[in-house]
């Protein structure tokens, strides 16, 4: 079977997207992967799948993106979504407060079920809301920086930022894993499978392969 | 996730915008196997179908209890094609149990819905607009519909409050809500949750959600034992079944699947259970066997949420989801899993009645 061109890359990130009901956590995930805005999106039962092929840094990223359900009933099924997961995008909403201080609860969420050396990026989301903004850009960026976490603002309903926002986790997660392979961290060239891997290199021999192991 | 114009209209639409049901009918819309006209012969036969319907219920349901104890069988066989639709929602109150429930406790829900505050409010709300929102009667903000789907899980989330509000019960209760009253949807989602004829749901809502973990335990065995070379391709791609199959537990296949396939589904499931959930399941698996057994994890993950429309025709669907025969191994998987994880906790509260099943 020959292979596609858009099957091809030289890394395969798996990101988790979690945070409060309604942030809008699906709605930054159908922009990213499909450019696509829903008003009335339905909740999310369980988690959603879905990946894009991009640059990152002169390499060919292939981002895995799990969205899980906000509400916190669910979290007995979505948590087992954070291991092998080399980032976290925590989404809240920049109109409503509790979703900004339940962030500590979610940060304390993958310190439970992710793997210690996670990156997390914060995102206060809905920045087109202006008239009805309630978290101030500076209480999130110093809070960012306390828990040393990156931080932006996005509006999955204007586009603004999104893109941004992946390409600064996907370069994180690259800048760090690159730096591992130099320091000699590196695993053999074993073909990982998908589903759970932590990095991979593309799985055939037709593409330039790197892989890392995170933890 | 419907795509839908981004301006917030509160204008209803046109009724040849909307199919049979209600919905907004999409640009592309797939085919829903209602659509085409009917011949004269169908009309004909649907007309003496709905006559044998009326029999056996009587007037508002007088011999309905009657028939089913002297023709149970009979009474299966006819649900199986499919409830006549306008009958649909006085026959679901009949056959769930919660007409008795709501005869039981006359002005108990008003009281619920009135006088009661649940700490669920503002999750409610939140998810109204979420829910069915391609459907007329829940589009007006506000609207008649709305009121209803919010006043109904409201009532719930405090008549209830170990289970309180959980994402996708407000499928369960649009759904039912476009068949009957308020109050009457109200009790059966109660009869459901509390198992007044069946075994109670509540567990798929409860902390922890044990019930969606053990349906899902069952589901990923059995079909391994039907299909097992799905299941070995399945292991491979590290596909598990919560990556697919807990929206179809959670809402009843009531989430994604297109509406007049959920009727369907919906009459089987209120006459014999959660059983039809893992049959229909187990069909659609086997309907797209050999696709799903050459693709790899990601196309697999997007099959397994995008069924192709001919696999959801009621008429194919069902008949495959009949042939598979689970009772005796549910029951066995269950004592497997309870082995494990220990007996799968229902809320502390008392059933409202006892389990006949
Ligand atoms: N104004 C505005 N609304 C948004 C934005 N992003 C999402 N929304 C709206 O917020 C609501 C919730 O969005 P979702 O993407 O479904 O939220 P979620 O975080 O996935 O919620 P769960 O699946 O329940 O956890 C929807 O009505 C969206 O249209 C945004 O950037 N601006
Ligand atoms: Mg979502």
């Amino acid at each position: 079977m020959a292979r596609r061109p858009d099957e091809e890359y030289d890394y395969l990130f798996k990101v988790v997207l979690i945070g409060d009901s309604g942030v809008g956590k699906s709605n930054l995930l159908s922009r990213f992967t499909r450019n696509e805005f829903c008003l009335e999106s339905k909740s999310t039962i369980g988690v959603e799948f879905a990946t894009r092929t991009l640059q990152v840094e002169g390499r060919t990223i292939k981002a895995q993106i799990w969205d899980t359900a906000g509400q916190e009933r669910y979290r007995a099924i979505t948590s087992a979504y954070y291991r092998g997961a080399l980032g976290a995008l925590l989404v809240y909403d920049v109109t409503k407060p509790t979703t900004f201080e339940n962030v500590s609860r979610w940060l304390k969420e993958l310190r439970d079920h992710a793997d210690a050396n996670i990156v997390i990026m914060l995102i206060g989301n809905k920045t087109d809301l202006k008239h009805l903004r309630a978290v101030a850009v500076e209480d999130a960026q110093s809070f960012a920086e306390r828990e040393g976490l990156s931080f932006i603002e996005t509006s999955a309903l204007e586009a603004v930022n999104v893109e941004k926002s992946f390409q600064t986790i996907l370069g994180e997660i690259y800048r760090i894993i690159s730096k591992k392979s130099i320091s000699g961290g590196e695993t053999g060239p074993a073909s990982i499978k998908q589903g759970e891997t932590l990095v991979v290199g593309a799985q055939d021999g037709n593409t330039k392969k790197t892989c890392c192991s995170s933890s | 996730m419907e795509k839908k114009r981004v301006d917030e209209s509160l204008q209803v639409p046109a009724p040849g915008r909307v199919d049979r049901f209600g919905f907004v009918k999409q640009e592309h819309n797939s085919p829903d196997g209602l659509s085409r006209n009917k011949s004269a012969l169908e009309y004909q036969r649907e007309q003496k179908r709905l006559r044998k319907w009326r029999k056996m219920i009587g007037v508002g349901g007088s011999d309905w209890k009657h028939y089913v104890r002297r023709k149970p069988h009979v009474v299966k066989r006819r649900i199986r094609k499919g409830i006549p639709d306008c009958l649909r929602g006085l026959v679901w109150q009949l056959i769930s149990g919660s007409r008795d429930l709501l005869l039981m406790n006359p002005g108990v829900y008003e009281q619920l819905v009135i006088y009661e505050t649940s700490a669920s409010e503002l999750d409610i709300i939140r998810d109204i607009s979420r829910t069915f929102p391609s459907h007329v009667f829940y589009q007006q903000r506000h609207g008649p519909g709305q009121r209803s789907l919010y006043n109904v899980l409201k009532a719930y989330s405090v008549y209830d409050r170990e289970v309180g509000y959980v994402q996708g019960m407000g499928y369960l209760a649009g759904l039912l809500l476009l068949y009957m009253s308020e109050e009457d949807a109200f009790w059966l989602v109660v009869a459901l949750l509390k198992g007044a004829v069946h075994a109670p749901m509540e567990g798929l809502y409860l902390e922890g959600l044990p019930l969606v973990q053990q349906y899902l335990f069952q589901f990923d065995r059995l079909m391994r034992e039907y299909m097992p070379k799905l299941g070995e391709h399945f292991t491979e791609e590290m596909i598990n079944p919560s990556m697919y199959g807990s929206q179809w537990f959670i809402t009843v296949f009531s989430y994604s699947f297109p509406f007049h396939l959920a009727l369907r589904i919906w009459d089987v499931f209120l006459y014999e259970g959660v059983k039809i959930v893992f049959k229909v399941g187990l069909a659609l698996l086997k309907y797209c066997h050999d696709d799903l057994v050459k693709l790899p994890f990601e196309k697999l993950i997007h099959a397994l949420r995008n069924f192709p429309d001919d696999a959801m025709n009621p008429d194919v669907l069902l008949p495959m989801a009949y042939s598979f025969k689970v009772s005796k191994r549910l029951e066995e998987l269950e004592q497997e899993y309870e082995k494990i994880h220990g007996k799968v906790a229902e809320s502390k509260a008392k059933q409202k009645q006892p389990q006949l099943t």
